[in-house]
């Protein structure tokens, strides 16, 4: 990516989320943009239904499970140095320690991650992120918000969000690359939730309020775990 | 007549201590049950994993019986409740609880080898809800129960899969379709989901 072009993302992104969280917080569900998000929201579903489900499912049928889980893992091997920092962040040294050291052994033993040794070996894999950290800090959701592409999230996880992109490794490589192992990742995860997406599709009646649902009890779950594990001696 | 007035007293400070106690036990080993049922029909036909309308079938005569769908109702509705008719209310439940057998089957489906165990459970007024965990899959997976005791016994009117709430995703889901088309709206959209 060019880096103009991130920083001004990343600008309008902080700006964006600062602004509107302040905006419209005695609401029981905090959603004062909605109009926008469920325009966002079916913007997503038509390029889910008509490019990333297809893939996906191509994806899923290609490939047999081993390689698919495979390439999960390299995947997760990266994101729990993330996991691990924000164990870190968030004052849970158990945790920390946890995570590293499952990078360790999975980057070592485990061939570059591609087998997650250490969930075979007593050390499951963590939860952590940069938007449960602000959480666990005290930084409230705020607003709801529908991202383009991405999907749900609220003001505060755009944040986190934004942070996670400015200190990935693959923001700093060529743009091809950039693209490519980003992209992959993505594919990766909507392949890996086609089920659940299926799920939501049968269950849900109005599939933008039972998706906002979601997103806001699961991050609210993850934030009061953090805290519990933060105060756990 | 001391040795008596000391009896009686055991006796009540007992039943005051031990009945809470004993209640909540009653809900741990209904959810129990309730779990080692399907755990057993799942183990004895693994092809039921496979069939949509058996499955179903399993979640409506094992499951059913122990959710109390008025209250899961009222409380997916919350201030709407009110303003529906007892025709529509009676509607809205019948309605609910078939995408509910329906959800839960589908869910069942990609939950396979489930083997649920009862962490403890809490007390909460008359309510009790039961923390399980369902074992089997890359990581276990945290499922509680909420319940609440009535005439039939113990009875389920909430389930919260990893903080994920059934009610409270519906009270989500239902409100948006009330506040745009009514009730009259939420039932024809409840009957819609359910003919597919």
């Amino acid at each position: 990516m060019n880096r103009n072009a991130r920083a001004a993302l990343l600008a309008t992104t902080l700006l964006a989320s600062v602004s509107l969280s302040t905006l419209g917080h005695a609401q029981a569900v905090n959603d004062p943009i909605e109009p926008i998000n469920r325009g966002f929201f079916a913007l997503n579903e038509v390029i889910d239904t008509i490019i990333v489900k297809p893939i996906a499912t191509i994806y899923n049928t290609v490939l047999p499970k081993p390689v698919r889980t495979g390439v999960s893992n390299v995947f997760g091997n990266l994101d729990d140095v993330f996991i691990g920092a924000n164990h870190a962040l968030q004052g849970r040294g158990k945790d920390a320690a946890n995570s590293f050291g499952r990078v360790v052994l999975n980057t070592t033993f485990g061939i570059g991650g591609i087998v997650d040794l250490a969930s075979m070996n007593g050390m499951p894999k963590g939860e952590g992120d940069f938007g449960q950290t602000l959480g666990v800090w005290g930084v409230g959701a705020g607003p709801y918000i529908v991202l383009p592409v991405l999907g749900p999230s609220n003001a505060r996880d755009t944040v986190g969000r934004a942070a996670r992109v400015a200190s990935d490794p693959r923001t700093y490589m060529p743009d091809a690359w950039s693209y490519s192992l980003t992209g992959a990742e993505f594919l990766q995860i909507k392949a890996d939730n086609l089920e659940n997406m299926n799920l939501i599709d049968s269950s849900s009646l109005d599939k933008y309020g039972f998706t906002r649902s979601l997103y806001m009890q699961r991050r609210d779950a993850l934030v009061k775990s953090g805290k519990e594990a933060a105060s756990a001696p | 007549m001391t040795l008596l007035r000391s009896a009686v007293f055991a006796l009540i400070s007992f039943c005051l201590i031990a009945l809470p106690a004993h209640a909540q036990q009653g809900a741990e080993e209904m959810v129990r049950r309730m779990a080692a049922e399907v755990t057993a029909e799942v183990r004895k036909n693994p092809a039921l994993a496979d069939s949509q309308t058996q499955l179903a079938a399993l979640v409506e005569r094992r499951l059913m019986p122990h959710f109390d769908f008025e209250r899961i109702t009222q409380l997916a509705m919350g201030r709407n409740w009110a303003k529906a008719t007892p025709a529509e209310q009676r509607q809205v439940v019948a309605e609910f609880s078939k995408l509910l057998v329906r959800t839960y089957s589908n869910a069942l489906a990609s939950l396979k080898d489930l083997d649920v165990q009862v962490r403890d459970s809490r007390k909460n007024g008359n309510d009790v809800t039961v923390r399980t965990q369902m074992i089997g899959r890359p990581k276990p997976v945290a499922i509680d129960y909420s319940l609440s005791s009535g005439g039939s016994g113990w009875r389920v009117y909430d389930v919260t899969v990893e903080g994920l709430s059934l009610v409270t995703t519906y009270r989500d889901d239902f409100n948006g379709l009330v506040s745009s088309s009514g009730v009259p709206g939420l039932i024809a959209a409840l009957k819609q989901k359910n003919g597919k």
